[in-house]
């Protein structure tokens, strides 16, 4: 009986609410709710320009109706309520193949429920909720959003949303108004709340595969099936290996086209090419080589194999891989058009991909149908094995590699000779291959330079020759390559791997911000056991995502590294003297008079008995003077003058007035002087 | 201010506000989503602020009684303006009783009046008893401080006018014949006299004045300052004491209403006193101070 009781207490009818005021911030806040929702693509501009109108009638109607509401009205949005809600579970459990999201049947329930719901808004509690449900509707928005773009809606959003909280205290206290100053602290203690909690979360997680999406962007079809196109930043353009008299291609990389010539590198800006979300940084593979002609890599051990299925297609298990790994959901967001490339995380296992059919290849290799234009968005799930260094030491076992491809993994255009002998004497210390590629590792480190500033090699030059025996100066295909080649002369099957690192973390969306510039490439070493394992000596991959706290506040700390300390110190601190002038003048007692009383005053508050409103200097002089016990009047002496100068016009003498100002003061520190009892003031 | 600040016994917004938060981060954190996870730290700022923002306010508001009637009498309001640094919700606690809220307000709203505050029984008061409460600044959750507010001077509740005691006939004194009460100057006049200072302008004879041409005062034939005295016994029982005293204000008025000279007789905390009460604000104060004699200790 008691819940039924307080169901009873709970549904019973508030009293209604008559602030305009109230009801026009929320209005406002849903409006900007679904305001983010279209801009997000969830809902059509036309279906929320169509919302936001309604709501407004809705708020108007329910203003003139708050102290009868019509009972139809109730009846009215509540089965629409259901009927939306059944449509909702209806959406959600059969979904439109190939789309898991639940985020556009959300957002439709969600908007429909507020317009409902604003024909009924009676009482303030019924405004309560137009501003949680829009705090729902935002984040519904919020889980597509992919830029900073979005912190606008928020920035209104929130604004209204206190906006009409305040209204709501002012409406519940009978016209209470916060003070401008009060209200200013008012959103520092939210956004200091809200930074620490932001600062103390952890990064989010993709843990379930509710949002992984595909849809396909401005790219459009590729007119060779299988074929490489858009490395130069135009999806129909079919891609063409780096050659010295070639354009460079500002945003695109030499090594997306079949072939990497790693005696030149391409001009690369600082373009954002995609956004990714992933469980775990990695480096994101475009495309494996495995045969090396002393200029350039290619893959020949790489046969392509067409899937035609329906999205989440089930990529094959690449030859000498091993299935087991931990997952890895990684959804990217394409903003510039780039190669035709599936990027992924190594290895993939399943493709959310917007086309009927892919091209996958046997070394990891995946190829779209259609060029990656912006907008395109991908999702990708990876096994991805993260052997500790112990257990690499330790790999004898395990599957081995398919002779042809442990042939190419092995495969040299001519013998190294000198290679071969720095390679021994790098890993003479080392007993197994793990230690012998980081020895090399750490060799390279040690004694090579990375730099893009060089000029290309001259056609015909063996790039690893003219990079270790040379000035040992190059970018990252050349040192990844003499890496390859020194562990391919001391027996260890590698593949040199293009693709992009994981880029920029950006705290607030949690993606990783990939750039034209972040394309890279690095070697895959083959661990019987747990398959190809990247290795870089030019670039570190975190093991984890960062906490967004640390990405923020490193972030503050590089941007605040940029300010020049001392002008902006030296400016804060003039201002900081002129606000202490500034109240200081203001504080300053103008005549003598003020003076005295405010001496008389702080002595009586250290005393612990300050003055009254209704008392007048005499008497408060008088009271002081009762407080010392002793029966002087000092205090009174000092009181008498004071009073016939401000209300009588009679001023002492100004070397009179001097004195007892001095006289006042030492009352007020308490050194008080015998002396001082017998100077009177002179009238 | 005495007391800390407490929540309100209504604890739904913050159980609501705990599994909205909850729900929020389980989504954010599962989903991959940094800006709802943005969004949940904003949500939380707000909620935080709304429900945790009243304890700092109720702690920094000054509230004060800027002024309050000197004499009321129970049961009926006494206006009391009370001045407040913030926007508040005061409820008074026993012995008083009455609600309002007190604090600035927008400037197009007119400055408020005083607050009328209920006292409940007879007493003397130096201070009220106020819960104090404030959901500043977003209305989500009330915290409520208990404090007791001084007076800016005493307060004497008197009891509310009962209804006056039946005395008993008595012998006059002279003739021996059973008489009414009957007031102090309502009997024959002996003559009349030329006014002196200190007669009481009810003794003013109107006729004789104007027959006289100057001011004429009645002479009485038996002398009105024969005090009635009246000794009020309070008993232990608050409820019982105050009908007693209720009552005791009552004949009280209707001798000061006859024109008698009423010495009132009670026992205070200081002890008992008698003296004369010259009107009925002075009789309510005096009970308003009346206490059972087993409260002071003295016979």
């Amino acid at each position: 009986m008691r819940t039924l009781e307080a169901i009873k207490r709970a549904n019973r009818p508030g009293p209604p609410e008559h602030s305009i005021r109230l009801r026009a911030a929320c209005f406002f806040t849903v409006a900007a709710a679904i305001a983010a929702c279209a801009s997000m693509g969830e809902v059509s501009d036309a279906a929320a320009l169509g919302a936001i109108g309604l709501v407004a009638f809705g708020m108007v109607f329910s203003y003139f109706t708050r102290q009868h509401p019509p009972g139809w009205v109730k009846i009215v949005v509540a089965a629409g309520a259901i009927g939306v809600s059944v449509w909702f579970v209806h959406a959600v459990s059969t979904p439109a193949p190939g789309i898991t999201s639940i985020e556009d049947p959300l957002t439709v329930l969600l908007v429909s429920v507020l317009v409902l719901h604003s024909f009924h808004v009676p009482a303030r509690r019924d405004l309560m909720f137009s501003l949680a449900a829009s705090a729902g509707l935002m984040a519904v928005a919020g889980a597509q959003a992919i830029d900073l773009v979005f912190g606008f809606y928020v920035v209104a959003w929130a604004g209204c949303t206190i906006w009409g909280l305040v209204e709501m205290w002012a409406s519940a206290s009978d016209g209470g108004r916060l003070a401008p100053i009060r209200l200013g602290m008012v959103l520092a203690a939210v956004i200091v709340a809200a930074a620490a909690v932001f600062l103390v979360l952890p990064a989010p997680q993709v843990a379930a595969k509710l949002n992984l999406l595909d849809r396909a962007g401005d790219g459009g079809s590729i007119g060779i099936p299988g074929a490489l196109a858009g490395d130069a930043g135009s999806p129909a353009q079919l891609s063409r290996p780096g050659t010295p008299s070639g354009p460079t291609r500002v945003g695109g990389y030499l090594g997306f086209a079949g072939s990497l010539n790693t005696a030149l590198r391409g001009s690369l800006g600082n373009t954002v090419v995609m956004l990714v979300r992933a469980q775990r940084p990695s480096y994101w593979v475009g495309e494996t080589f495995d045969t090396w002609n002393g200029e350039s890599w290619s893959a020949t051990n790489s046969a392509t194999h067409t899937l035609r299925q329906q999205s989440p297609f089930l990529l094959p298990v690449p030859v000498g891989s091993t299935a087991s790994g931990q997952s890895d959901l990684q959804t990217f967001y394409v903003v510039n058009s780039t190669a035709n490339l599936v990027f992924h995380a190594q290895s993939a296992t399943e493709l959310w991909f917007p086309s009927s059919k892919i091209y996958d290849s046997a070394d990891d290799t995946i190829v779209s149908p259609i060029g990656l234009g912006k907008g395109a968005i991908y999702s990708v799930e990876s096994e991805v094995k993260t052997p500790t260094a112990g257990q690499l030491r330790a790999a004898q076992d395990g599957t081995l590699l398919p002779a042809p491809v442990e042939d190419s993994a092995l495969q040299l255009p001519h013998p190294y000779p000198r290679v071969a002998a720095l390679a021994k004497k790098i890993t003479a210390g080392a007993s197994n291959n793990y230690d012998k590629v980081v020895s090399l590792i750490a060799w390279m480190g040690a004694h090579t330079h990375y730099s893009t500033d060089i000029p290309p090699l001259p056609a015909g030059a063996d790039t690893v020759d003219e990079f270790l025996f040379g000035d040992r100066v190059g970018f990252c295909e050349q040192i990844s390559t003499s890496l390859a080649v020194m562990l391919r002369s001391l027996g260890i099957p590698t593949r040199e791997a293009v693709g992009y690192v994981p880029g920029a973390y950006d705290p607030i969306t949690d993606l990783y911000q990939v750039r034209a510039d972040d394309a890279h490439a690095w070697v895959q070493v083959w661990f019987p056991g747990f398959g190809w394992q990247s290795f870089d000596p030019t670039a570190v991959v975190p093991a984890a995502n960062p906490d967004p706290g640390t990405a923020a506040l490193d972030d503050i700390g590089h941007a605040l590294g940029r300010i020049p300390l001392a002008p902006v110190a030296g400016a804060l601190l003039c201002l900081a003297l002129v606000a202490t002038f500034l109240h200081w003048r203001r504080a300053r007692p103008l005549t003598w008079a003020e003076r005295i009383a405010r001496s008389a005053e702080r002595a009586g508050r250290r005393s612990g008995r300050p003055r009254r409103p209704y008392e007048t200097f005499s008497e408060y002089a008088t009271t002081l003077d009762d407080l010392t016990g002793s029966g002087s009047e000092a205090w009174r002496d000092l009181a008498e003058p004071v009073e016939a100068s401000v209300y009588g016009g009679h001023d002492p003498t100004p070397e009179a007035q001097r004195q007892m100002v001095r006289r006042a003061r030492r009352l007020r520190v308490g050194r008080h002087r015998d002396e001082d009892r017998d100077l009177h003031p002179v009238a | 201010m005495s007391r800390l600040a407490r929540p309100s016994r209504n604890a739904a917004p913050v159980a609501v506000a705990i599994a909205i938060l909850g729900i929020w981060w389980l989504v954010a954190h599962n989903g991959g989503s940094g800006w709802v996870q943005a969004l949940g730290d904003v949500v939380f700022g707000t909620l935080f602020i709304g429900i945790f923002g009243p304890a700092v306010v109720l702690t920094c508001a000054k509230v004060r009684i800027a002024s309050a009637p000197v004499d009321c009498i129970a049961g009926t309001p006494a206006d009391m303006r009370i001045e407040a640094s913030t926007r508040v919700r005061i409820c008074a606690r026993t012995p008083f009783e009455g609600e309002a809220f007190v604090g600035p307000v927008g400037r197009r709203r007119a400055p408020e009046n005083g607050v009328p505050l209920v006292p409940e029984r007879r007493g003397v008061h130096d201070s009220v008893p106020l819960d104090i409460a404030t959901a500043a600044p977003f209305a989500l959750q009330w915290w409520t401080r208990r404090v007791d507010l001084p007076l800016p001077s005493t307060l004497y509740v008197a009891p509310r006018p009962g209804r006056p005691q039946s005395f008993p006939l008595r012998a006059d004194e002279e003739t021996g014949a059973i008489v009414n009460w009957v007031q102090a100057d309502a009997g024959q006049p002996r003559g009349a006299r030329p006014y002196q200072p200190g007669d009481s302008r009810r003794r003013v004879h109107w006729s004789a004045t104007a027959h006289a041409g100057e001011l004429m005062v009645r002479e009485l034939e038996r002398p009105s300052a024969e005090p009635v005295t009246l000794t009020v016994i309070l008993p232990q029982d608050p409820q019982e004491a105050d009908r007693v005293a209720e009552r005791a204000l009552g004949t009280i008025t209707r001798f000061l209403e006859r024109g008698s000279t009423v010495l009132l007789a009670t026992v205070e905390a200081s002890g008992p006193i008698t003296a004369i009460v010259a009107d009925r604000r002075g009789a309510g104060r005096r009970l308003a101070r009346a206490v059972a004699n087993a409260d002071t200790g003295h016979p």
